[in-house]
């Protein structure tokens, strides 16, 4: 443990040392230190001074209204809640009692409006998720065949970069013909959506223009 | 914390409207001051301090009792007295930027007035706490949480967000400035 100190790091100790905040080693080396020289002592003596002062600075008293709009604002957000807990309770007792009215006189419902027997209402609506769920799956199943025919013509055609010769990657790094790239490209994807069959129609303008 | 504090905020949680006064009463006259020490502004500091005690009471239930309760809720007025100064925009002292050293600087190379020069505190001395007002305002906020509620270096640390070094610092240098503020007017006059 350092036991000499320099008057510079003495002062930068001596708030934490009027604090109590300094370990015991520290102290005695600043309190040994503050002894061997006047400009350090001084300096302790004028901040004990004004730490003295600090706690003796004037404080502002808190307006009443504090307690009266925070008490306000607090109980009256926790009646509100009351309020809203028991209107909710209140109404799930009311469509609990409702439910099982409900049900207590549903074949008699069923039977006034004309509709199957309860009791296979759970099979029917089964059937019907299931059916739903199996349309969805072949419209899925239609739609992936559709578009990885797609993927794969577009594959073809990055693939198809690589075997460009390097004079052609050359001669793109201008500006102009990189214009000309992308217009062409352009062009040739806009011919191709105009051009390509139908997936829904037969009789669409690619089916069409191919048949010509 | 303390039992009665303890007490207090389990109270509280049990929505017991007493507990709420008592909490507000105990602790409304040092939000307020820290808040005015902050703002430098009587009215901005009682409305950080209504603000506070609703923050504190709605959120009491994220509170961790393992932590001294005096220090959550002045970090939660200080944060809002920071918001409004960034607000007003008088002299934006943003929360992440009190993270890096800066203030007053005060040269190390300069040793100040020495010892022969003389301290002349004078204890009626009315305009100490005008000197104290020049101060930024996170060092006020320090200051004020040190010697006037005094509260230990690492909790003034956690409720200004601050490392601990970082507040050790300040208040040496709150110290300094003080001190050549004092004799530099007690030379002048």
């Amino acid at each position: 443990m350092k036991t000499n100190l320099t008057c510079e790091t003495c002062e930068q100790e001596l708030c934490a040392y009027l604090d109590g905040a300094l370990h015991p080693a520290i102290a005695r080396a600043l309190e040994s230190h503050v002894e061997s020289c006047a400009r350090c002592g001084a300096r302790l003596q004028a901040y004990r001074e004004i730490s003295s002062r600090l706690a003796e600075l004037p404080e502002i008293a808190a307006p009443a209204w504090i307690e009266k709009r925070v008490l306000d604002s607090i109980t009256g957000r926790a009646r509100a809640r009351r309020f809203w807990s028991r209107g909710f309770a209140a109404a799930a007792a009311l469509s609990f009692a409702a439910t099982v009215g409900l049900i207590a006189h549903l074949p008699q419902l069923a039977r006034q409006w004309g509709l199957p027997e309860p009791a296979t209402w759970p099979v029917v609506a089964l059937r019907a998720v299931l059916d739903g769920i199996i349309f969805v799956a072949k419209r899925l199943a239609l739609d992936l065949t559709f578009y990885e025919s797609l993927a794969r013509k577009v594959w073809l055609a990055v693939s198809a970069l690589e075997t460009l010769p390097k004079v052609a990657l050359v001669a793109l790094r201008t500006t102009e013909a990189q214009i000309m790239v992308a217009v062409a490209i352009t062009l040739g994807v806009a011919l191709y959506l105009a051009l390509r069959p139908s997936r829904t129609r037969e009789g669409g303008i690619g089916h069409a223009c191919l048949s010509l | 914390m303390q039992p009665d504090e303890r007490d207090l905020v389990r109270r509280c949680l049990a929505h017991d409207e007493r507990a709420y006064r008592e909490l507000v009463r105990g602790y409304q006259g040092a939000v307020v001051n820290l808040a005015w020490r902050i703002t430098g502004n009587a009215d901005d500091a009682a409305e950080v301090a209504q603000e506070t005690f609703i923050r504190v009471l709605r959120s009491l239930s994220t509170y961790d009792p393992g932590r001294p309760f005096r220090t959550w809720l002045f970090k939660i007025a200080s944060n809002l007295a920071l918001d409004v100064i960034r607000r007003r925009k008088r002299r934006p002292v943003a929360l992440e930027d009190l993270a890096v050293e800066e203030g007053p600087p005060v040269d190390p190379a300069d040793p100040g007035p020495g010892p022969e020069e003389g301290l002349r505190l004078d204890r009626s001395d009315a305009r100490f706490d005008s000197l104290v007002r020049e101060l930024p305002e996170h060092y006020q906020a320090i200051l004020f949480l040190r010697y006037k509620e005094e509260l230990a270096y690492d909790e003034i640390a956690e409720t200004m967000n601050l490392p601990l070094g970082t507040v050790k610092v300040r208040l040496h240098r709150a110290h300094e400035i003080l001190r050549r503020k004092l004799i530099a007017r007690g030379t002048a006059t």
